[in-house]
């Protein structure tokens, strides 16, 4: 405990520097403007802010970019409560009752509660990240090759249950990635693999192109498809924006569970902040005594889900900087955020730089205090920001990325190859297969085939080693038994849909 | 999303037989990409004793993913789904030119495009991101000029402001002959 609260002291020492709480800050409102502009993501904006990063300390650059990460989700609430459009895609049941309440005059307190909830379940994600660094970090210690090949397993195979649509097609885009991740040069001998003779494919195809690629142009092509109507913003001037005593005791519960659903989301790999405010409307409607009030401005629908997606957001953190291993596709770029300042991501981080990992830890705090500095006084610029026409913003976005992607490393076909995969994801989406799983394993790849290739060397190409070491058997015996429970319904839909014909 | 988008028929003779177009297509190019990931692998080394060799792991999950795909073409044919949208051409078109346009003139290119060598001058930031956004404005259907310039030549100027003087990375912004 009191390593803890010293940890936690060095931790607040760094993030409170004059220059840190500046990153911080500029992560926060960079955050918030994504959020609150449709059409822009997370993983688009990390990827398009990675280069900026180059030449700022490698604390400050990871204080930044986990402030957008956080910030976006308090953001993307502002523009589903207020114009009915999620202005990202971890508020889009926000949207349900939180722009219901809009239109009942109480704009002001969807807003409050959506940033009260989002808060809170910062602060407890903040202090969740903190106690379990130390303890996991151990753990992590104790994994050899087989467990590491078996977590990923675990983590991909939550990516394809937790995502919607069709499990077989999001095995099959696990599958790709894996494949894609594969393209360049071989690890252990240096053999040129799939790389058709190409000279640029050699070192592999670059993790941000892809991500720039599937959630940039990809998203933009997609939108420009959809009529642009007019956007429905609430006219009427937001008032009251503390919420009533009845609110509070309405919303606590709701807060609560909220948070606690989006830390478990959060911590699991191929979970995340969009799974998780899914999650807990879900679980909010199920728990309630008026299910039927959701979707008619129900303050529990927009608590939860808030509270969720931040909580989530936040403990997304904890495999990253305790295991080594992204969780997400936001969390493998950071991933590429460390590797340019030269720190491996994984256990060394806690032991060797303790600065870097505490300093992170205390500042996502502050920036959640930030954040509701940030988003409740101010929320009257956000909003007049909506009124950038989707014509200006798309090209910006667009030559944004570009000289982003080309920043990285002064490589024209890395353009080119964003540009390719740009094209791809459109066509995923026409094909109802989804890019996030794709993603996932295309950063886990190279990492899950060392481990696989390692403990095939060390067990003697044995390969029931996955099953006879305790922790690795449970782990993958745990992915099945998920794998099969999410196919359960499809099959038994399937064959529904067989025999009515 | 899907109600407001139209719907294009699919061909002729397969109207009949096939129920799930986007699984049927979606599992084909499966098959497509897995079958070029095999013939690309092809020639790698395999296992060699203990070891997996470079081209192990590429032909398992090539392999994988072949299968995958026969089951999602099978079940496209079989079992009903929403036909496919149709794409639209003058967006994406659009958008990947403007890409390109930058991605070719920002340093200056030089391909071989079937022994003719084609060489693109290295135009600088400047004039590949203004290009850039203006193309791409064209994407949108509310094209408008005068704004579109106003707006082109602000964001080129915010892009050479943030990432040449505030970051100081290196970028050649006009063009050098």
């Amino acid at each position: 405990m009191s390593d803890l609260l010293a940890n936690l002291w060095l931790g607040f020492s760094v993030a409170a520097l004059p220059m840190n709480i500046g990153f911080c800050l500029l992560g926060a409102l960079v955050g918030t403007l994504v959020g609150v502009l449709p059409g822009i993501g997370t993983v688009a904006t990390v990827a398009m802010l990675l280069p900026i990063t180059f030449g700022l300390p490698p604390v400050g650059a990871l204080i930044m970019l986990a402030g957008i990460y956080y910030g976006a989700q308090y953001g993307g609430s502002t523009t589903s409560i207020l114009v009915n459009i999620p202005g990202e895609a971890t508020s889009v049941v926000t949207c349900l009752d939180g722009h219901q309440m809009a239109r009942q005059g109480r704009a002001g307190a969807a807003l409050s509660i959506a940033a009260l909830g989002s808060f809170f379940a910062g602060c407890v994600a903040t202090v969740l990240v903190a106690a379990l660094g130390a303890p996991l970090t151990s753990l992590a210690l104790l994994f050899g090759p087989a467990e590491y090949f078996a977590l990923m397993v675990l983590g991909l195979i939550f990516a394809v249950v937790l995502a919607k649509g069709s499990v077989l097609k999001a095995v099959a885009m696990i599958i790709l990635g894996l494949l894609l991740s594969m393209v360049g040069s071989d690890l252990e001998t240096g053999a040129g693999r799939m790389t058709f003779d190409i000279a640029e494919l050699s070192d592999g195809i670059g993790f941000t192109n892809v991500a720039m690629g599937l959630f940039g142009f990809a998203e933009i092509i997609r939108n420009l498809e959809m009529s642009q109507e007019s956007r429905d913003i609430v006219k009427a001037k937001i008032s009251g924006l503390m919420p009533t005593r009845q609110d509070l005791v309405d919303s606590s519960g709701s807060i609560a569970r909220g948070t606690v659903l989006g830390s478990i989301l959060g911590i699991l790999p191929g979970g995340g902040a969009i799974v998780a405010s899914f999650a807990a409307y879900t679980f909010e409607k199920r728990m309630s005594k008026h299910p039927e009030r959701f979707g008619h401005g129900a303050i529990q629908g927009v608590a939860a889900p808030e509270a969720a997606n931040n909580a989530a957001a936040q403990t997304s953190f904890i495999p990253l900087l305790t295991l080594g291993i992204p969780p997400n596709a936001v969390m493998a770029l950071m991933v590429g955020a460390m590797t340019i300042h030269g720190i491996v991501p994984g256990p060394q981080v806690m032991i060797k730089q303790p600065e870097l990992f505490w300093g992170m830890i205390a500042s996502m705090w502050l920036g959640n205090l930030m954040l509701v500095i940030i988003n409740l006084p101010l929320v009257g610029v956000w909003v007049s920001l909506l009124r950038v026409p989707y014509r200006l913003l798309f090209p910006s976005i667009i030559v944004f990325c570009c000289i982003g992607i080309y920043s990285i490393n002064n490589s024209p076909t890395d353009v080119l190859i964003a540009a390719i995969f740009g094209l791809i994801g459109y066509w995923l989406v026409k094909h109802d297969f989804e890019p996030a799983p794709l993603v996932l394993a295309f950063v886990l790849g190279p990492l899950m085939e060392e481990n696989l290739r390692r403990a095939m060397l060390i067990a003697r190409g044995d390969a029931t080693v996955f099953l006879t070491r305790p922790i690795s058997g449970v782990l993958l015996a745990v992915a099945a038994i998920l794998l099969i429970i999410a196919m359960l319904p499809m099959i038994s839909k399937k064959r529904e849909a067989v025999f009515v014909e | 999303m899907a109600e407001g988008a139209k719907t294009s028929p699919t061909g002729g003779i397969f109207r009949e037989k096939i129920r799930g177009p986007r699984d049927f297509f979606g599992g084909l190019a499966l098959i497509v990409i897995a079958a070029l990931a095999i013939w690309a692998s092809s020639n790698l080394p395999g296992q060699q004793g203990f070891a997996f060799g470079p081209g192990t792991a590429p032909r398992i999950f090539a392999g994988l993913l072949m299968f995958i795909g026969v089951v999602v073409m099978l079940m496209g044919l079989f079992i009903k789904g929403p036909p496919i949208e149709s794409f639209a051409v003058r967006g994406p078109a659009l958008v990947v030119v403007a890409i390109l346009i930058f991605a070719a003139t920002v340093r200056g290119i030089r391909v071989d495009l079937a022994g003719i060598p084609i060489r693109i001058p290295g135009l600088g930031m400047v004039p590949a991101t203004f290009m850039a956004f203006m193309i791409s404005m064209f994407a949108s259907r509310e094209f408008r000029l005068v704004e579109s310039l106003l707006a082109a030549v602000a964001m080129t100027t915010f892009c050479v402001v943030l990432f040449v003087y505030v970051l100081g990375l290196p970028f050649q912004l006009w063009p050098m002959f």
